[in-house]
């Protein structure tokens, strides 16, 4: 008895029931993904008919013995047949056979050409894949008449020797299309973790946008920064399309600024300001520099730290903001109100609204004025209106009548005193 | 000064320009190629036996080719791989198998008729086969090993330019405009065979097989995004006119001369060495480079595109940038197809006319296949997202997709039965 089988030689093996009833024909095998490190088989998935084909699931406890034709403990009136295909964790034929995986030792991606299974105890555990050129002459049905030819003409080639196998842990499976959890191993994992960064590059480069996704996110922040670092800037862009903002925001502040500025050029406009919310003040603030707002206009002048709330907000949900906000480094008197794109729509202060009742809409409260200024409005005028309205800070728009940021006056303060130091200077 | 740059950098039809320029490339180029040798051979002769009488089907094929193109190319953004992946990944590795051993043959008897047709239209400027194909050969390989994806691309889009040596013959050839209109738009469709079998070669030469792997795969190797589709479509849409654009110019000026002095050719060659009693000396010269632009441009991309998608599917290591014992599969493939490509081009009594009789079978025979692939493909809601095929699309392009693989079906016949 074999310990070790080809899932391609298992393929379409007859299945009988316990009275040597035939059933149909072995067409996959579900697998589960369990803790331990080689996957278990749940179930045999078999298929009969040709031209209308169902499919019928047998759970592994019921085959009796698993040879050239495989016998079940049950009776054949017990199996119902399904028009469809059956959910499972995984399965040979959908998510392993011939998709692409990573090679976590030789740190490359390869293409699965077969499975080795091994059999213990009437258990099916899936061992290796096989990703040489035998694998791919089995799949072909030819590996007797290769081995023949090859046999005749060079009894010694290693070819009739040399298995390609990974063991399954070294092997990392990535997400393939839409909607597929991924499957993890955390031995692959933690193999992957040891592959150097450049390699892991490289690695991405032969993926997928999906499949680099879900290898992406099974790293800790730190590597995510080290391999977002050594990718190509259209790779980066792609990733970062695929990042939720908030993560997007994280990778970008931990990533040298030059870097991160060189990335955010060539990004859409309201992409950048909303990464930048998800950013410190004082990193988005060194690449909004860097991004070429001039230092003394209000594109340059403001943080994209700001408390907001959408037009339907009541007065207790700007207080409770407040108060959850408390540690907040920017302004947290004013309350913005911002339609779904981050359209200005009003703007309110705690002044305004705290001694109203909790179940006002907060849009009653706003002022009757829209104030703001432009992101290329200089610094004098910011400050001409602050000082106007007796404001604390004013929201900046851009051309759209996009809330970009805000500007507080004492970061307006901060610039007029480093200009009038430097006038003063002249003068001297 | 940098101010104003940046606002008409950003004002809304410039962006747009300058991201299409970015993203433009694969659909011009793979529908340019697709007017190779064998392309402008059918041309001329459809043009040159036919007259004007053929001309109306090039909107049908048009039409075809747009709803083709344009499934490889959404193929491409929503999913990020190659065809021979796909069909890999969901169909295994049998099919992608026989697939691909077709895809060989069939491309290198391509190949062979690219170098044929560099050595027959320099023939005509009087320089020796035996010169001009070594060298040619020795140029595609030097072009794609030591060239780089982007430099390639400029020069593969510079070669575009050089069709409209086409269109110039076509006015060189002054013909009758009013009859040229009349014609393509109200047919009148000759119900005999010859005719009929020149319609379907007209189909078969404009909507090949390989063209919808190196598409996708040019797609997936730019690196173009979702984001990007927008600008890409027009890129294919725009291919898609082009190419037919030039085969209806070949077919005027080969109509509006040979035709109306009811001279019979058998080649493209031919047709440009009959062209100068008529148009004069320029006309055939244009013809002539026309065809030499063509095929090395064909022969360039063939070898390469063929070499890729083979180890695609495979599962092989592929790529110039590798080492010949990092990818030897993907170097042999493809120093195979020029060596063998250019090489019997140079035999004495090599049966250029069997294989080319067999590569149009092997064409006909595969495309139904890939074409019913596609459309499988394209409506996997798992594989594609919301870039599926809607409801209304799926029944155009099935039945593109029908009428394309019955009329390959039928051209077959025609073949097995008339050789």
């Amino acid at each position: 008895m074999r310990l070790f089988l080809y899932f391609s030689e298992t393929l379409g093996r007859n299945v009988v029931d316990k009275n040597n009833q035939f059933i149909g024909r072995l067409c996959d095998l579900s697998m589960l993904q369990n803790q331990e490190v080689f996957p278990r088989t749940e179930s045999l998935i078999i298929k009969r008919g040709v031209f209308y084909t169902e499919y019928a699931c047998i759970h592994i406890e019921d085959v009796q013995e698993f040879k050239k034709t495989i016998r079940l403990k049950i009776h054949h009136t017990d199996i119902t047949f399904k028009r469809k295909s059956f959910r499972c964790d995984f399965s040979l034929i959908r998510d392993i056979m011939d998709q692409q995986i990573v090679d976590t030792d030789d740190q490359k991606v390869v293409r699965v050409n077969d499975v080795q299974l091994l059999r213990v105890d009437q258990q099916l555990y899936l061992a290796h894949v096989d990703v040489g050129l035998r694998g791919l002459i089995r799949r072909l049905d030819w590996t007797k008449m290769v081995d023949f030819l090859v046999t005749l003409f060079s009894p010694k080639s290693p070819y009739l020797k040399q298995e390609e196998l990974i063991s399954w842990k070294n092997t990392h499976v990535l997400t393939t299309g839409r909607g597929k959890g991924a499957l993890r191993s955390d031995v692959a994992r933690s193999k992957l973790a040891k592959i150097p960064t450049a390699e892991l590059a490289d690695i991405m480069e032969d993926l997928d946008i999906f499949e680099k996704f879900s290898l992406f996110k099974t790293f800790n922040v730190d590597m995510q920064r080290k391999i977002f670092t050594d990718m190509a800037l259209p790779e980066k862009e792609e990733l970062i399309d695929q990042l939720s903002d908030k993560e997007a925001g994280n990778l970008l502040e931990n990533i040298p600024a030059d870097e991160a500025t060189d990335l955010l050029n060539n990004l859409p406009k309201e992409k950048t300001v909303q990464l930048m919310r998800h950013m410190h003040s004082k990193t988005s603030k060194q690449l909004r520099k860097l991004l070429g707002f001039a230092e003394d206009s209000a594109g340059g002048l403001m943080t994209t730290e700001y408390l907001s709330l959408n037009k339907d907000a009541l007065v207790k949900d700007a207080l409770q903001l407040i108060k959850d906000n408390v540690d907040y480094p920017g302004n947290i008197f004013h309350v913005y109100i911002v339609d779904e794109k981050n359209h200005l729509v009003g703007a309110t202060s705690l002044r305004r609204f705290i001694n109203t009742t909790p179940t006002t809409p907060l849009m009653d409260t706003c002022y009757h004025n829209k104030t703001f200024v432009r992101t290329d409005d200089g610094v004098e005028e910011v400050a001409l209106l602050l000082e106007k309205y007796k404001f604390s800070s004013i929201p900046v728009l851009n051309e759209e009548d996009i809330l970009q940021g805000v500007i507080t006056s004492d970061d307006v303060m901060e610039e007029l005193i480093s200009l009038t130091w430097k006038k003063y200077k002249d003068q001297l | 000064m940098k101010k104003l740059i940046g606002t008409i950098r950003n004002s809304k039809p410039i962006r747009n320009l300058l991201l299409f320029l970015a993203v433009m490339g694969p659909g011009i180029i793979t529908a340019n190629v697709d007017n190779d040798a064998g392309g402008i051979a059918t041309y001329s002769l459809a043009g040159a036996h036919f007259g004007y009488t053929l001309l109306w089907s090039l909107i049908p094929v048009t039409i075809a080719l747009i709803i083709v193109q344009e499934m490889c190319a959404r193929m491409a953004v929503a999913t990020g791989k190659g065809l021979a992946d796909l069909i890999r990944e969901n169909y295994g590795v049998k099919l992608t198998f026989y697939l691909m051993l077709a895809l060989f043959f069939v491309n290198l008897s391509n190949v062979m008729a690219e170098f044929a047709g560099i050595a027959v239209s320099l023939e005509i400027f009087h320089i020796s086969k035996f010169i001009s194909v070594p060298l040619s050969a020795f140029f595609v390989w030097w072009l794609v090993v030591k060239g780089t994806y982007k430099s390639v691309e400029k020069i593969f889009l510079f070669a575009c330019l050089f069709y409209v040596c086409y269109v110039i013959s076509g006015f060189i050839a002054h013909p009758n405009w009013e009859d040229v209109f009349q014609q393509t738009i109200k047919p009148k469709i000759e119900w005999n065979l010859t005719y009929i079998v020149m319609l379907v070669g007209i189909i078969g030469t404009t909507i090949a097989p390989w063209m919808q792997f190196y598409l996708q795969s040019s797609i997936v190797e730019k690196g173009i995004t979702i984001d990007e589709y927008k600008h890409l479509r027009i890129d294919v849409v725009g291919g898609c006119i082009i190419a037919p654009v030039i085969a209806f110019f070949i077919v005027v000026a080969c109509a509006a001369t040979l035709f109306q002095a009811g001279i019979r050719v058998e080649s493209a060659a031919d047709a440009a060495m009959a062209l100068e009693p008529f148009a004069g000396k320029h006309a055939t010269w244009l013809f002539a480079f026309g065809l030499f632009n063509a095929s090395i441009f064909a022969a360039s991309i063939l070898p390469l595109s063929t070499a890729y998608s083979i180890c695609e599917g495979m599962g092989w290591d592929a790529g110039v940038d590798k080492r010949f014992e990092e990818a030897p599969q993907f170097f042999w493939l493809y120093a195979a197809m020029i060596i063998i490509g250019a090489g019997v081009v140079l035999m004495p009594r090599f049966p250029m006319l069997t294989v080319m009789y067999l590569s149009q079978v092997g064409n006909g025979l595969l495309l139904p296949v890939i074409l019913i692939l596609m459309t499988l493909l394209i409506n996997k809601k798992e594989l594609m997202g919301e870039f599926v095929n809607t409801k209304k699309l799926n029944i155009i392009t099935w039945f593109t997709v029908g009428v394309i693989s019955l009329t390959t079906l039928i051209m077959i016949i025609f073949l097995i039965v008339y050789h």
